[in-house]
């Protein structure tokens, strides 16, 4: 059990002109239990971090905490973490049996007790069977789960996931998702999970951090991130399709405010109105989420968008339209219900609810709050 | 399917014409060591009176045996104090790239230096450390020359998959010499093993430094063949004779390392 805390750590690799900054001072407190998602674009230092808290890469900069203490300095061997590696790292010349009574067998744990723990560990992951084989004879599901089961046994203060999941196949991918959530909700023992992949952001974690660059971009429950996006990278991450993103300005219309872009003009509902009105006459990234654009009016404020149909994408539960805005102007995703009868080029009607639209600020992509 | 027949018919003559080329010689030998000087010399080639005569002739009346011993004494040494810290050397240069490429360039530009430029500076040394250079000056030379061959061959195998398996190790509680002696020695070792036994042969089959470093009592096997080339003659029926029984060891160490280090290289083979 355990809590971790960043505080403006920083990872450079190399020196001088070649110094490569992986981790640009971020600043995160993970509590006690929780499992935490660390969620961007290949490169954005995901993997440099978890290995900080790891110890396996030395923090350049700031101060990484564990349960409250500085562990800057404190060896892997002795901050009792578990890390599972995307290649997994079974090791390949000890069985599955020795693989996971490794590290039980360096803290100096009772031979009885490393059998029964393995035992427990082998029945909740269903590798029992496996267990005298060689890592070479298993199939990539099966060393996943090894490698997990390996981190399992040894009832770590936290779990450390790099990716695990990202060498399987779509199904079994699912499963493990599952069973990591089951896991987690099980042991109650804090996870940071690393990936690239939104769904499993969307759907693993009580809380993600999206990162960019070597940055913290947004850390929040994973329905705040994806209702309330701090900024366009954040709205274009999550989720697919993500939001549309259309530049566009805000422009007095009457007594109010509409968005305007070409083929496009939504009023701003009364509500987000004081907020907006500094930004009249200036240009905005107005963004609109794909489920949030409906055949019919729905909502407070329905707007009207006229536009003619790309492509029809046919998912069975659901119907993913594109289409064109009219005059020259962008391309939009609707999530639509399956039913109903859409034709490439037809014009047709869709209804925004403005009273769910989003509006950045193009010049810093931060969210105009309201 | 006439095409892929001769095209298989010419892949196979030019693999016999190579075959051909490396066991002719070998088979002669075995042709001549089992007749008599007279025989061997003589064109067409015959088989004549067979015989084991050549090889009582040198285990008896030759100083086979102690080449032989010799031989053995420092191979074995040399490569029992060249492997683990050349294993050692390779492991650091992969890990924590100790010397960079100044030292890597050292160790290849050792290896490109024809041993007749080394052997003469070595030999002023060992004659101003010892009265009478002899086995131990030889030993101590095999040393020098295969450390870095070894440590070479060895950084490949301690790449980027063992790094991992360590990190593993280390998060699994482990020192960085568990790490090592547990996870990292064990997981090379095949390729260990083959850069011991390519360290063996080397050594084994060493002429230059041996002949002069040495001195009669410390000849090895490389060089006890070459005196069998008298200023009398060549005695080459016994001569064959031995070339064979040297070869022994070698030829036995062979499918073995062909094996590690298959073994060796396909370590990576587990993501
Ligand atoms: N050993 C290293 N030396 C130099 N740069 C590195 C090293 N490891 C990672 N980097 C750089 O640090 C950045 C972050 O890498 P990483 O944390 O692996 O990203 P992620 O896991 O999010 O894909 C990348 O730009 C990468 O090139
Ligand atoms: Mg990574």
């Amino acid at each position: 059990m355990a809590s971790i805390q960043l505080n403006s750590v920083s990872r450079i690799y190399g020196q001088g002109a070649s110094a490569v900054h992986a981790v640009k001072g971020i600043d995160l407190q993970i509590e006690d239990g929780e499992f935490m998602i660390f969620l961007g674009p290949s490169g954005c230092g995901k993997s440099t971090t978890l290995r900080m808290i790891a110890g396996l890469e030395p923090v350049s900069q700031g101060d990484l905490l564990i349960d409250g203490q500085r562990v800057n300095d404190v060896d892997p061997a002795e901050r009792d973490l578990a890390i599972v590696f995307q290649n997994y790292a079974l090791y390949p010349h000890m069985s599955v049996r020795q693989n996971m009574a490794f590290g039980l067998k360096l803290r100096g744990t009772p031979g009885p007790e490393i059998e029964s723990r393995i035992a427990g560990v082998a029945e909740t992951l269903g590798i029992r069977p496996l267990l005298d084989r060689k890592p070479s004879q298993l199939s990539g599901g099966q060393r996943q789960r090894v490698a997990l089961g390996r981190a399992l046994v040894r009832e770590p203060r936290a779990f450390l996931l790099d990716e695990p999941l990202s060498n399987l196949d779509a199904k079994l991918r699912s499963v493990m998702r599952t069973e990591l959530i089951k896991l987690h909700r099980k042991l109650g023992t804090t996870m940071i999970h690393v990936t690239h992949d939104q769904v499993e952001a969307m759907t693993m974690g009580t809380r993600i951090c999206i990162m960019r660059g070597g940055e913290i971009v947004q850390v929040g429950k994973p329905q705040d991130v994806y209702r309330d996006p701090a900024d366009t990278f954040v709205a274009g991450f999550l989720a697919t399709p993500p939001m549309n993103l259309i530049p566009a300005r805000i422009e007095a219309a009457g007594e109010g405010l509409a968005v305007i872009a070409p083929g496009l003009s939504v009023p701003v509902p009364e509500a987000y109105r004081a907020a907006y009105a500094p930004y009249t006459g200036r240009e905005v990234i107005l963004g609109i989420r794909p489920e949030d654009l409906f055949e019919t009016p729905e909502g407070a404020a329905p707007a009207a968008i006229d536009c003619s149909i790309e492509t029809v994408e046919a998912l069975g539960p659901e119907t993913i339209l594109n289409v064109k805005l009219g005059q020259g102007g962008s391309e939009l995703a609707a999530r639509l219900p399956a039913e109903g009868d859409w034709e490439v080029a037809r014009q047709i009607r869709l209804f925004a609810d403005s009273l769910r639209m989003h509006l950045f600020d193009p010049e810093t992509t931060r969210k105009i709050a309201r | 399917m006439k095409v892929a027949r001769l095209d298989g018919l010419v892949r196979h003559l030019i693999l016999a014409g190579f075959s051909a080329s490396i066991a002719l010689p070998l088979l002669w030998v075995l042709r001549v060591s089992l007749t008599d000087k007279l025989t061997a010399y003589r064109l067409p080639p015959e088989i004549g009176q067979i015989g084991l005569h050549n090889f009582v002739e040198v285990l008896t009346q030759y100083d086979f045996t102690r080449w032989f011993g010799n031989s053995v004494f420092v191979a074995v040494l040399a490569t029992a104090i060249s492997l683990p810290a050349a294993a050692m050397m390779a492991y650091a240069t992969a890990r924590y790239r100790t010397g960079g490429w100044p030292l890597m360039m050292m160790v290849l530009s050792s290896q490109m230096i024809p041993p007749i430029v080394l052997v003469l500076p070595m030999f002023l040394v060992f004659t101003t450390l010892m009265p009478v250079p002899g086995i131990i000056a030889i030993t101590i030379a095999h040393v020098a020359i295969n450390l870095p061959f070894m440590a070479w061959i060895m950084i490949s195998f301690f790449d980027e998959d063992t790094r991992s398996l360590e990190e593993a190790a280390r998060c699994d509680g482990a020192t960085r010499w568990q790490a090592f002696t547990r996870v990292t020695i064990p997981v090379a070792m095949p390729g260990i093993i083959a850069a011991g036994l390519l360290g063996f042969i080397l050594s084994w089959n060493e002429f230059l430094y041996a002949l002069i470093l040495g001195n009669h009592s410390s000849q090895t096997l490389a060089v006890g063949l070459a005196s069998l080339e008298t200023h009398a003659g060549v005695n080459i029926a016994p001569l064959a004779a031995a070339t064979l029984l040297a070869l022994a060891p070698v030829l036995i160490l062979l499918p073995f390392l062909q094996k590690y280090l298959i073994k060796g290289l396909s370590l990576g083979a587990l993501k």
